[in-house]
Protein backbone atom coordinates (compact mmCIF):
# COMPACT_ATOMS: atom_id res chain seq x y z
CA UNK A 1 0.00 0.00 0.00
CA UNK A 2 1.11 3.01 -0.79
CA UNK A 3 1.13 5.95 2.30
CA UNK A 4 1.20 9.29 0.04
CA UNK A 5 -1.80 8.60 -2.76
CA UNK A 6 -3.99 6.97 0.17
CA UNK A 7 -3.34 10.39 2.06
CA UNK A 8 -4.29 12.34 -0.42
CA UNK A 9 -7.06 10.56 -1.12
CA UNK A 10 -8.61 10.92 2.89
CA UNK A 11 -7.52 14.80 2.65
CA UNK A 12 -9.22 15.47 -0.58
CA UNK A 13 -12.53 13.40 0.31
CA UNK A 14 -12.64 14.70 3.87
CA UNK A 15 -12.08 18.42 2.88
CA UNK A 16 -14.93 17.98 -0.33
CA UNK A 17 -17.29 17.91 2.25
CA UNK A 18 -16.42 20.57 4.55
CA UNK A 19 -15.70 22.27 1.23
CA UNK A 20 -19.18 22.16 0.24
CA UNK A 21 -20.93 22.50 3.40
CA UNK A 22 -18.42 25.65 4.31
CA UNK A 23 -20.01 27.05 0.72
CA UNK A 24 -23.36 26.84 1.81
CA UNK A 25 -22.72 28.81 4.59
CA UNK A 26 -20.38 31.38 2.84
CA UNK A 27 -23.17 31.91 -0.06
CA UNK A 28 -25.51 32.97 2.53
CA UNK A 29 -23.25 35.23 4.30
CA UNK A 30 -22.39 36.96 0.88
CA UNK A 31 -25.96 38.03 0.04
CA UNK A 32 -27.40 38.62 3.37
CA UNK A 33 -24.07 39.39 5.69
CA UNK A 34 -25.75 36.30 8.11
CA UNK A 35 -24.00 32.88 9.53
CA UNK A 36 -27.01 30.52 8.99
CA UNK A 37 -26.29 27.95 12.16
CA UNK A 38 -29.35 26.53 10.85
CA UNK A 39 -27.07 25.42 8.11
CA UNK A 40 -25.86 22.14 10.17
CA UNK A 41 -29.20 21.09 10.87
CA UNK A 42 -30.64 21.77 7.05
CA UNK A 43 -28.02 18.35 6.62
CA UNK A 44 -29.53 16.56 9.64
CA UNK A 45 -33.08 17.45 7.92
CA UNK A 46 -31.74 15.70 4.72
CA UNK A 47 -30.82 12.38 6.29
CA UNK A 48 -33.35 11.71 8.24
CA UNK A 49 -35.77 12.46 5.19
CA UNK A 50 -34.23 9.18 4.04
CA UNK A 51 -36.25 6.97 6.09
CA UNK A 52 -39.41 6.32 7.43
CA UNK A 53 -40.46 8.68 10.43
CA UNK A 54 -40.03 6.38 13.57
CA UNK A 55 -38.53 6.21 17.11
CA UNK A 56 -37.61 2.20 16.74
CA UNK A 57 -33.50 1.97 16.42
CA UNK A 58 -33.63 0.14 13.50
CA UNK A 59 -33.89 2.26 10.30
CA UNK A 60 -36.44 1.54 7.72
CA UNK A 61 -35.73 3.06 4.64
CA UNK A 62 -38.26 5.89 2.72
CA UNK A 63 -36.89 7.83 0.14
CA UNK A 64 -33.58 6.47 0.51
CA UNK A 65 -35.23 3.25 -1.37
CA UNK A 66 -35.95 5.10 -4.26
CA UNK A 67 -33.09 4.73 -7.32
CA UNK A 68 -29.97 6.72 -7.18
CA UNK A 69 -31.50 8.76 -10.02
CA UNK A 70 -34.86 9.76 -8.24
CA UNK A 71 -33.28 10.13 -5.09
CA UNK A 72 -30.46 12.86 -5.27
CA UNK A 73 -32.69 15.67 -7.05
CA UNK A 74 -35.32 14.85 -4.79
CA UNK A 75 -33.26 15.21 -2.08
CA UNK A 76 -31.46 18.14 -3.30
CA UNK A 77 -34.77 19.80 -3.91
CA UNK A 78 -36.02 18.62 -0.32
CA UNK A 79 -32.94 20.22 0.87
CA UNK A 80 -33.46 23.57 -1.35
CA UNK A 81 -36.67 23.43 -0.32
CA UNK A 82 -36.37 23.56 3.69
CA UNK A 83 -33.76 26.13 3.32
CA UNK A 84 -36.28 28.63 0.80
CA UNK A 85 -38.83 27.56 3.96
CA UNK A 86 -37.15 28.93 6.64
CA UNK A 87 -36.05 32.16 4.81
CA UNK A 88 -39.64 33.19 4.59
CA UNK A 89 -40.90 32.03 7.67
CA UNK A 90 -37.83 33.43 10.07
CA UNK A 91 -35.17 35.49 8.03
CA UNK A 92 -37.60 37.49 5.91
CA UNK A 93 -39.42 38.67 8.46
CA UNK A 94 -36.16 39.75 10.57
CA UNK A 95 -35.05 41.21 6.98
CA UNK A 96 -34.16 44.98 8.52
CA UNK A 97 -33.39 43.48 11.82
CA UNK A 98 -29.81 44.02 13.53
CA UNK A 99 -27.71 40.96 12.17
CA UNK A 100 -26.96 39.57 15.57
CA UNK A 101 -30.67 39.19 15.81
CA UNK A 102 -30.83 37.38 12.71
CA UNK A 103 -27.86 35.27 13.55
CA UNK A 104 -29.49 34.43 17.11
CA UNK A 105 -32.77 33.68 15.18
CA UNK A 106 -30.68 31.15 13.29
CA UNK A 107 -29.67 29.35 16.42
CA UNK A 108 -33.43 29.31 17.24
CA UNK A 109 -34.53 27.65 13.87
CA UNK A 110 -31.78 25.12 14.06
CA UNK A 111 -33.11 23.94 18.02
CA UNK A 112 -36.00 24.12 16.30
CA UNK A 113 -35.64 21.86 13.74
CA UNK A 114 -33.09 19.46 15.43
CA UNK A 115 -35.95 19.04 18.15
CA UNK A 116 -38.26 18.39 15.71
CA UNK A 117 -36.26 15.44 14.68
CA UNK A 118 -35.91 14.40 17.85
CA UNK A 119 -39.44 14.20 18.60
CA UNK A 120 -40.39 12.72 15.54
CA UNK A 121 -37.09 10.23 15.46
CA UNK A 122 -35.79 9.66 18.99
CA UNK A 123 -32.48 10.39 20.68
CA UNK A 124 -30.94 7.57 19.63
CA UNK A 125 -28.01 7.39 16.23
CA UNK A 126 -29.56 4.68 13.67
CA UNK A 127 -27.90 2.36 11.37
CA UNK A 128 -28.74 3.34 8.10
CA UNK A 129 -27.04 1.96 5.21
CA UNK A 130 -27.84 3.74 1.99
CA UNK A 131 -25.53 2.46 -1.34
CA UNK A 132 -23.38 0.49 1.21
CA UNK A 133 -21.10 -0.69 -2.19
CA UNK A 134 -19.76 2.59 -2.77
CA UNK A 135 -17.50 2.01 0.50
CA UNK A 136 -16.16 -1.21 -1.59
CA UNK A 137 -12.57 -0.16 -1.90
CA UNK A 138 -11.07 -0.07 -5.31
CA UNK A 139 -7.33 0.34 -6.34
CA UNK A 140 -6.18 3.59 -7.31
CA UNK A 141 -2.43 4.39 -7.70
CA UNK A 142 -1.16 1.98 -5.34
CA UNK A 143 -4.45 3.34 -2.82
CA UNK A 144 -7.21 1.43 -1.83
CA UNK A 145 -10.17 4.09 -1.97
CA UNK A 146 -13.58 3.52 -1.87
CA UNK A 147 -15.70 4.06 -4.18
CA UNK A 148 -17.17 6.55 -2.17
CA UNK A 149 -14.43 9.03 -2.02
CA UNK A 150 -13.46 8.95 -5.29
CA UNK A 151 -17.28 10.21 -6.13
CA UNK A 152 -17.18 13.12 -3.58
CA UNK A 153 -14.10 14.19 -5.36
CA UNK A 154 -15.41 14.16 -8.19
CA UNK A 155 -18.61 15.64 -6.93
CA UNK A 156 -17.23 18.49 -4.59
CA UNK A 157 -14.98 19.91 -7.66
CA UNK A 158 -18.50 18.99 -9.67
CA UNK A 159 -20.24 21.18 -7.72
CA UNK A 160 -17.97 24.23 -7.35
CA UNK A 161 -17.17 24.24 -11.11
CA UNK A 162 -21.13 24.09 -11.78
CA UNK A 163 -21.92 26.86 -9.07
CA UNK A 164 -18.86 28.81 -10.43
CA UNK A 165 -20.26 28.65 -13.76
CA UNK A 166 -23.87 29.83 -12.59
CA UNK A 167 -22.62 32.51 -10.84
CA UNK A 168 -20.02 33.52 -13.87
CA UNK A 169 -22.75 32.85 -16.66
CA UNK A 170 -26.22 33.34 -15.91
CA UNK A 171 -28.08 36.48 -14.88
CA UNK A 172 -29.05 35.37 -10.88
CA UNK A 173 -25.39 34.56 -10.71
CA UNK A 174 -24.07 38.20 -11.74
CA UNK A 175 -26.65 39.46 -9.93
CA UNK A 176 -25.93 37.36 -6.56
CA UNK A 177 -22.29 38.38 -6.82
CA UNK A 178 -23.17 42.49 -7.33
CA UNK A 179 -25.17 41.23 -4.11
CA UNK A 180 -22.82 40.24 -2.05
CA UNK A 181 -20.71 42.78 -3.03
CA UNK A 182 -23.01 45.64 -1.92
CA UNK A 183 -26.85 44.65 -1.22
CA UNK A 184 -27.53 48.50 -1.51
CA UNK A 185 -25.97 49.89 -4.76
CA UNK A 186 -27.54 46.37 -6.22
CA UNK A 187 -30.95 47.44 -5.46
CA UNK A 188 -30.49 50.23 -6.51
CA UNK A 189 -29.82 49.23 -10.13
CA UNK A 190 -32.98 47.12 -9.65
CA UNK A 191 -31.84 43.90 -8.42
CA UNK A 192 -34.77 41.89 -6.78
CA UNK A 193 -33.56 41.29 -3.03
CA UNK A 194 -35.77 38.48 -2.50
CA UNK A 195 -34.76 36.94 -5.90
CA UNK A 196 -31.19 36.66 -5.01
CA UNK A 197 -31.66 35.98 -1.45
CA UNK A 198 -34.12 32.94 -2.55
CA UNK A 199 -31.58 31.60 -4.86
CA UNK A 200 -29.17 31.91 -2.61
CA UNK A 201 -30.97 29.88 0.16
CA UNK A 202 -31.93 27.03 -2.65
CA UNK A 203 -28.14 26.82 -3.33
CA UNK A 204 -27.53 26.40 -0.02
CA UNK A 205 -29.93 24.19 0.61
CA UNK A 206 -29.42 21.96 -1.95
CA UNK A 207 -25.74 21.98 -1.12
CA UNK A 208 -26.57 20.21 2.30
CA UNK A 209 -28.40 17.98 0.88
CA UNK A 210 -25.13 17.22 -1.29
CA UNK A 211 -23.28 17.01 2.41
CA UNK A 212 -26.23 14.69 3.98
CA UNK A 213 -26.08 12.01 1.02
CA UNK A 214 -22.59 12.02 1.80
CA UNK A 215 -22.22 11.55 5.48
CA UNK A 216 -24.67 8.84 5.24
CA UNK A 217 -23.07 6.97 2.60
CA UNK A 218 -19.54 7.15 4.46
CA UNK A 219 -20.50 7.02 8.48
CA UNK A 220 -23.67 4.65 8.07
CA UNK A 221 -25.57 6.79 10.87
CA UNK A 222 -28.35 9.01 11.33
CA UNK A 223 -28.14 10.82 14.24
CA UNK A 224 -30.09 14.14 15.31
CA UNK A 225 -26.56 15.86 16.35
CA UNK A 226 -25.30 15.25 13.68
CA UNK A 227 -25.42 19.01 12.32
CA UNK A 228 -23.43 20.48 14.53
CA UNK A 229 -20.20 18.78 13.93
CA UNK A 230 -20.02 19.60 10.72
CA UNK A 231 -21.47 22.75 11.33
CA UNK A 232 -18.76 23.81 13.36
CA UNK A 233 -16.27 22.89 10.90
CA UNK A 234 -17.80 24.29 7.58
CA UNK A 235 -18.44 27.62 9.86
CA UNK A 236 -14.30 27.56 11.26
CA UNK A 237 -13.59 26.86 7.50
CA UNK A 238 -15.73 29.78 6.17
CA UNK A 239 -14.10 32.44 8.59
CA UNK A 240 -10.55 31.35 7.54
CA UNK A 241 -11.43 31.27 4.02
CA UNK A 242 -12.09 35.15 4.71
CA UNK A 243 -16.39 35.57 5.52
CA UNK A 244 -18.26 35.90 2.74
CA UNK A 245 -15.72 34.31 -0.14
CA UNK A 246 -16.66 31.23 -1.86
CA UNK A 247 -13.25 30.55 -3.36
CA UNK A 248 -11.94 31.01 0.45
CA UNK A 249 -14.64 28.82 1.62
CA UNK A 250 -13.72 26.12 -0.60
CA UNK A 251 -9.96 26.44 -0.11
CA UNK A 252 -10.30 26.52 3.60
CA UNK A 253 -12.33 23.25 3.46
CA UNK A 254 -10.05 21.36 1.64
CA UNK A 255 -7.25 23.05 4.14
CA UNK A 256 -8.94 21.47 6.85
CA UNK A 257 -9.37 18.72 5.94
CA UNK A 258 -6.37 17.97 4.41
CA UNK A 259 -4.47 19.25 8.12
CA UNK A 260 -6.96 16.94 9.87
CA UNK A 261 -5.74 13.63 7.57
CA UNK A 262 -2.31 14.56 7.83
CA UNK A 263 -2.28 15.15 11.95
CA UNK A 264 -4.54 12.22 11.92
CA UNK A 265 -1.05 9.57 10.45
CA UNK A 266 1.48 12.14 11.76
CA UNK A 267 0.70 12.32 15.96
CA UNK A 268 2.34 9.74 17.80
CA UNK A 269 -0.07 7.34 18.77
CA UNK A 270 -0.99 8.35 22.04
CA UNK A 271 -1.62 12.48 21.04
CA UNK A 272 -4.09 10.91 18.19
CA UNK A 273 -7.32 11.43 20.31
CA UNK A 274 -6.11 15.15 20.80
CA UNK A 275 -6.36 15.30 16.95
CA UNK A 276 -8.95 18.34 17.01
CA UNK A 277 -7.28 19.95 19.90
CA UNK A 278 -4.01 19.97 17.28
CA UNK A 279 -6.32 21.01 14.47
CA UNK A 280 -7.91 24.20 16.39
CA UNK A 281 -4.54 25.18 18.09
CA UNK A 282 -3.62 26.14 14.21
CA UNK A 283 -6.86 27.64 13.64
CA UNK A 284 -6.41 30.15 16.60
CA UNK A 285 -2.92 30.60 14.69
CA UNK A 286 -4.05 31.17 11.37
CA UNK A 287 -6.80 33.64 12.62
CA UNK A 288 -4.17 35.64 15.04
CA UNK A 289 -2.06 35.60 12.08
CA UNK A 290 -4.56 36.74 9.16
CA UNK A 291 -7.66 37.82 11.35
CA UNK A 292 -9.34 38.43 7.79
CA UNK A 293 -9.06 35.00 6.80
CA UNK A 294 -6.31 33.10 4.61
CA UNK A 295 -7.82 33.85 1.13
CA UNK A 296 -9.31 37.19 1.45
CA UNK A 297 -8.24 39.75 -1.28
CA UNK A 298 -6.41 42.50 -0.25
CA UNK A 299 -8.61 44.96 -1.59
CA UNK A 300 -11.87 43.08 0.00
CA UNK A 301 -13.58 45.57 2.41
CA UNK A 302 -13.91 44.38 5.79
CA UNK A 303 -17.52 42.73 6.43
CA UNK A 304 -18.09 42.15 10.32
CA UNK B 1 -43.45 68.94 -17.25
CA UNK B 2 -42.79 68.08 -14.19
CA UNK B 3 -40.50 65.20 -13.50
CA UNK B 4 -39.73 65.23 -9.71
CA UNK B 5 -41.33 66.72 -7.19
CA UNK B 6 -40.33 66.28 -3.30
CA UNK B 7 -42.75 67.56 -1.13
CA UNK B 8 -41.97 67.99 2.79
CA UNK B 9 -39.16 65.17 2.69
CA UNK B 10 -38.31 64.33 6.27
CA UNK B 11 -35.37 61.73 7.23
CA UNK B 12 -34.34 61.08 10.56
CA UNK B 13 -31.36 58.38 11.51
CA UNK B 14 -32.82 56.85 14.54
CA UNK B 15 -33.34 60.50 16.51
CA UNK B 16 -31.02 62.38 14.93
CA UNK B 17 -33.35 64.60 11.87
CA UNK B 18 -30.94 64.42 8.47
CA UNK B 19 -33.41 66.00 6.21
CA UNK B 20 -36.12 68.76 8.18
CA UNK B 21 -38.97 68.92 5.37
CA UNK B 22 -37.37 69.62 1.89
CA UNK B 23 -39.48 71.02 -1.09
CA UNK B 24 -37.97 71.04 -4.53
CA UNK B 25 -39.38 70.47 -8.19
CA UNK B 26 -36.78 69.32 -11.47
CA UNK B 27 -38.66 69.78 -14.56
CA UNK B 28 -37.89 67.10 -17.47
CA UNK B 29 -34.39 67.57 -19.16
CA UNK B 30 -33.50 69.86 -16.30
CA UNK B 31 -30.30 70.54 -14.45
CA UNK B 32 -30.37 70.76 -10.99
CA UNK B 33 -27.45 71.24 -8.28
CA UNK B 34 -27.38 70.85 -4.57
CA UNK B 35 -25.07 72.16 -2.67
CA UNK B 36 -24.21 72.86 0.73
CA UNK B 37 -22.06 72.27 3.89
CA UNK B 38 -20.83 68.29 5.10
CA UNK B 39 -24.13 67.40 7.05
CA UNK B 40 -26.60 69.54 4.67
CA UNK B 41 -27.92 66.61 4.30
CA UNK B 42 -27.44 66.19 0.57
CA UNK B 43 -26.71 62.74 0.86
CA UNK B 44 -29.79 62.24 2.34
CA UNK B 45 -32.09 63.96 0.04
CA UNK B 46 -30.55 61.30 -2.64
CA UNK B 47 -30.70 58.54 -0.80
CA UNK B 48 -34.44 58.88 0.10
CA UNK B 49 -35.28 59.95 -3.35
CA UNK B 50 -34.14 56.78 -4.29
CA UNK B 51 -35.27 54.19 -1.48
CA UNK B 52 -31.89 53.07 -0.23
CA UNK B 53 -33.36 55.16 3.35
CA UNK B 54 -36.85 55.21 4.06
CA UNK B 55 -38.29 59.06 5.12
CA UNK B 56 -40.10 59.56 8.11
CA UNK B 57 -42.75 62.13 6.52
CA UNK B 58 -43.34 64.17 3.14
CA UNK B 59 -43.69 62.43 -0.39
CA UNK B 60 -41.62 61.67 -3.22
CA UNK B 61 -43.53 61.81 -7.03
CA UNK B 62 -42.01 60.68 -10.30
CA UNK B 63 -43.82 61.51 -13.22
CA UNK B 64 -46.46 62.12 -11.03
CA UNK B 65 -46.38 58.86 -9.52
CA UNK B 66 -46.21 58.59 -5.60
CA UNK B 67 -42.87 56.61 -5.39
CA UNK B 68 -42.36 57.17 -1.48
CA UNK B 69 -42.04 54.35 0.42
CA UNK B 70 -41.38 51.82 -2.26
CA UNK B 71 -37.99 49.95 -2.16
CA UNK B 72 -34.69 50.86 -3.88
CA UNK B 73 -35.20 48.02 -6.38
CA UNK B 74 -38.54 48.97 -7.62
CA UNK B 75 -38.01 53.10 -7.97
CA UNK B 76 -35.23 51.60 -10.49
CA UNK B 77 -38.24 50.49 -12.39
CA UNK B 78 -39.51 53.95 -12.14
CA UNK B 79 -36.74 54.89 -14.33
CA UNK B 80 -34.69 56.50 -11.28
CA UNK B 81 -30.96 55.99 -11.02
CA UNK B 82 -28.27 56.81 -8.58
CA UNK B 83 -24.83 56.89 -8.47
CA UNK B 84 -23.74 57.18 -5.07
CA UNK B 85 -21.06 59.31 -3.31
CA UNK B 86 -17.80 57.21 -3.55
CA UNK B 87 -18.96 55.26 -6.61
CA UNK B 88 -19.53 51.96 -4.41
CA UNK B 89 -18.54 50.09 -7.84
CA UNK B 90 -18.67 46.21 -7.53
CA UNK B 91 -15.07 46.01 -7.22
CA UNK B 92 -14.71 41.88 -7.21
CA UNK B 93 -16.62 42.23 -10.82
CA UNK B 94 -15.36 43.16 -14.21
CA UNK B 95 -16.25 46.65 -15.68
CA UNK B 96 -18.86 45.18 -18.41
CA UNK B 97 -20.24 43.23 -15.66
CA UNK B 98 -20.77 46.11 -13.64
CA UNK B 99 -22.43 47.51 -16.61
CA UNK B 100 -24.55 44.87 -17.06
CA UNK B 101 -26.03 44.46 -13.02
CA UNK B 102 -28.26 47.05 -13.75
CA UNK B 103 -29.81 45.92 -17.19
CA UNK B 104 -32.21 42.99 -15.36
CA UNK B 105 -34.82 45.94 -15.27
CA UNK B 106 -35.08 46.72 -19.06
CA UNK B 107 -37.47 45.74 -21.51
CA UNK B 108 -35.61 46.58 -24.44
CA UNK B 109 -32.94 44.03 -24.27
CA UNK B 110 -32.00 44.41 -28.20
CA UNK B 111 -30.73 48.04 -26.94
CA UNK B 112 -28.50 46.75 -24.35
CA UNK B 113 -25.56 45.86 -26.44
CA UNK B 114 -25.65 49.33 -28.05
CA UNK B 115 -25.67 51.29 -24.55
CA UNK B 116 -22.53 49.35 -23.78
CA UNK B 117 -20.84 50.44 -26.57
CA UNK B 118 -22.10 53.93 -26.32
CA UNK B 119 -20.78 54.25 -22.88
CA UNK B 120 -17.27 52.64 -24.03
CA UNK B 121 -17.57 55.70 -26.94
CA UNK B 122 -17.88 58.22 -24.15
CA UNK B 123 -15.10 56.61 -21.68
CA UNK B 124 -12.78 54.94 -24.27
CA UNK B 125 -10.47 53.76 -20.92
CA UNK B 126 -14.02 51.39 -20.00
CA UNK B 127 -13.67 49.76 -23.25
CA UNK B 128 -10.46 49.22 -23.28
CA UNK B 129 -10.73 47.71 -19.49
CA UNK B 130 -14.16 46.07 -20.06
CA UNK B 131 -12.51 42.36 -18.57
CA UNK B 132 -10.26 43.72 -15.63
CA UNK B 133 -11.93 43.88 -12.28
CA UNK B 134 -13.57 46.66 -11.67
CA UNK B 135 -11.50 47.30 -8.04
CA UNK B 136 -8.02 48.07 -10.39
CA UNK B 137 -9.79 51.41 -11.92
CA UNK B 138 -8.38 54.55 -10.65
CA UNK B 139 -10.71 56.95 -8.82
CA UNK B 140 -11.50 58.67 -11.71
CA UNK B 141 -12.27 55.86 -14.17
CA UNK B 142 -14.70 54.43 -11.21
CA UNK B 143 -16.44 57.24 -11.28
CA UNK B 144 -16.91 57.18 -15.31
CA UNK B 145 -17.95 53.38 -14.46
CA UNK B 146 -20.57 54.35 -11.96
CA UNK B 147 -21.85 57.08 -14.21
CA UNK B 148 -22.20 54.61 -17.23
CA UNK B 149 -23.66 51.90 -14.69
CA UNK B 150 -26.18 54.53 -13.56
CA UNK B 151 -27.02 54.79 -17.35
CA UNK B 152 -27.27 51.31 -18.08
CA UNK B 153 -30.57 50.79 -16.11
CA UNK B 154 -32.04 53.44 -18.95
CA UNK B 155 -33.15 56.38 -16.55
CA UNK B 156 -35.23 58.96 -17.11
CA UNK B 157 -33.76 60.92 -14.19
CA UNK B 158 -30.03 60.27 -13.02
CA UNK B 159 -29.10 61.72 -9.28
CA UNK B 160 -25.18 61.92 -8.97
CA UNK B 161 -23.75 62.27 -5.71
CA UNK B 162 -20.39 64.03 -5.74
CA UNK B 163 -19.17 62.89 -9.26
CA UNK B 164 -16.27 65.55 -8.62
CA UNK B 165 -15.42 63.97 -5.25
CA UNK B 166 -11.29 63.31 -5.26
CA UNK B 167 -10.76 63.66 -8.45
CA UNK B 168 -8.30 65.91 -10.20
CA UNK B 169 -9.64 69.04 -12.17
CA UNK B 170 -9.11 68.21 -15.34
CA UNK B 171 -10.81 64.08 -14.74
CA UNK B 172 -13.75 66.04 -13.07
CA UNK B 173 -13.72 68.26 -16.82
CA UNK B 174 -14.11 65.46 -18.13
CA UNK B 175 -16.94 63.50 -16.22
CA UNK B 176 -18.88 67.08 -16.35
CA UNK B 177 -18.73 67.28 -20.26
CA UNK B 178 -19.94 63.29 -21.07
CA UNK B 179 -22.84 64.23 -18.56
CA UNK B 180 -23.70 67.28 -20.53
CA UNK B 181 -23.53 65.29 -23.24
CA UNK B 182 -25.42 62.44 -22.57
CA UNK B 183 -27.70 64.55 -21.13
CA UNK B 184 -28.46 65.89 -24.36
CA UNK B 185 -27.97 63.28 -26.62
CA UNK B 186 -30.95 61.06 -24.19
CA UNK B 187 -32.89 63.74 -22.94
CA UNK B 188 -32.00 62.86 -19.36
CA UNK B 189 -32.90 64.81 -16.29
CA UNK B 190 -30.20 65.52 -13.72
CA UNK B 191 -29.68 65.95 -10.31
CA UNK B 192 -26.20 66.60 -8.92
CA UNK B 193 -24.71 67.23 -5.95
CA UNK B 194 -21.26 69.26 -6.44
CA UNK B 195 -20.30 71.31 -3.55
CA UNK B 196 -18.70 74.26 -5.78
CA UNK B 197 -20.59 76.74 -7.02
CA UNK B 198 -17.80 77.85 -9.18
CA UNK B 199 -18.01 74.39 -11.07
CA UNK B 200 -21.93 74.12 -11.33
CA UNK B 201 -21.52 77.80 -12.84
CA UNK B 202 -19.04 76.70 -15.79
CA UNK B 203 -21.10 73.74 -16.25
CA UNK B 204 -24.99 75.88 -16.06
CA UNK B 205 -28.05 75.06 -14.29
CA UNK B 206 -30.32 75.63 -11.82
CA UNK B 207 -29.47 75.37 -8.13
CA UNK B 208 -30.79 74.58 -4.69
CA UNK B 209 -28.37 75.32 -1.46
CA UNK B 210 -29.14 72.83 1.43
CA UNK B 211 -27.98 73.84 5.05
CA UNK B 212 -29.26 71.78 8.31
CA UNK B 213 -31.61 69.69 6.23
CA UNK B 214 -33.36 72.33 4.79
CA UNK B 215 -33.78 74.17 1.35
CA UNK B 216 -32.01 77.91 1.86
CA UNK B 217 -31.59 79.01 -1.27
CA UNK B 218 -32.50 78.47 -4.58
CA UNK B 219 -31.53 80.26 -8.11
CA UNK B 220 -29.05 80.26 -10.80
CA UNK B 221 -26.46 78.30 -10.42
CA UNK B 222 -23.94 81.74 -11.80
CA UNK B 223 -25.28 83.93 -9.70
CA UNK B 224 -23.92 81.48 -6.42
CA UNK B 225 -20.80 81.74 -8.22
CA UNK B 226 -20.63 85.42 -8.24
CA UNK B 227 -21.32 86.07 -4.52
CA UNK B 228 -19.09 83.24 -4.01
CA UNK B 229 -16.58 85.19 -5.68
CA UNK B 230 -17.13 88.42 -4.14
CA UNK B 231 -16.83 86.85 -0.54
CA UNK B 232 -13.88 85.29 -1.73
CA UNK B 233 -11.96 88.63 -3.27
CA UNK B 234 -13.01 89.98 0.55
CA UNK B 235 -12.26 87.45 3.04
CA UNK B 236 -9.57 85.64 1.45
CA UNK B 237 -9.71 82.07 0.60
CA UNK B 238 -12.76 80.79 2.47
CA UNK B 239 -14.01 77.06 2.29
CA UNK B 240 -16.40 77.26 -0.53
CA UNK B 241 -19.52 76.47 1.56
CA UNK B 242 -19.54 78.43 4.15
CA UNK B 243 -19.21 81.29 1.72
CA UNK B 244 -22.08 80.10 0.05
CA UNK B 245 -23.90 80.21 3.32
CA UNK B 246 -22.90 83.55 4.40
CA UNK B 247 -23.57 85.09 1.33
CA UNK B 248 -27.17 84.24 2.04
Amino acid sequence: MNAVPQLFFDAAALGGIYAMAALGIALIFGVMNLVNFAHGEYIAFCVFALIVPSSDAVAVMFLGKAPAILLIPVLLALGALIAVTSEYLVFRQLRNANPVAMMISSFALGFVIQNALLAVYGSRPKAISLWPDLNTPISVVGASVPLLQLIVIITTLLVVSVLALLLKKTRVGLEMRAAAENFTMARLLGVRANVVITGAFALSGAMAAAVAMIMVTQTGVADVRMGGQIMLVAFIATVIGGLGSLPGAVAAGFLIGAVSVVLQAALPLDARPFRDAFLYTLVIVSLLLRPQGLFASASAKPRV
Amino acid sequence: MTKLGVYDLEVRYGKVPALGGVTLHLQEGERLFVSGPNGAGKSSLLKAIAGAVSSSHGRVELDGDIITGKSAEAIARYGLSMVPEGRDIFSTLTVEENLRVGTGIRADKQAIEGDISEIYDAFPILGERRHANAGALSGGQQQMLAIGRGLMTNPKLMMVDEPSLGLAPNIVDQVYDTLVALQQERGLTLLIVEQSSARAARVGGRMVLLRGGQVVGDGDAAEFAKRDLLKEAYFGQADQSKSMEEAL
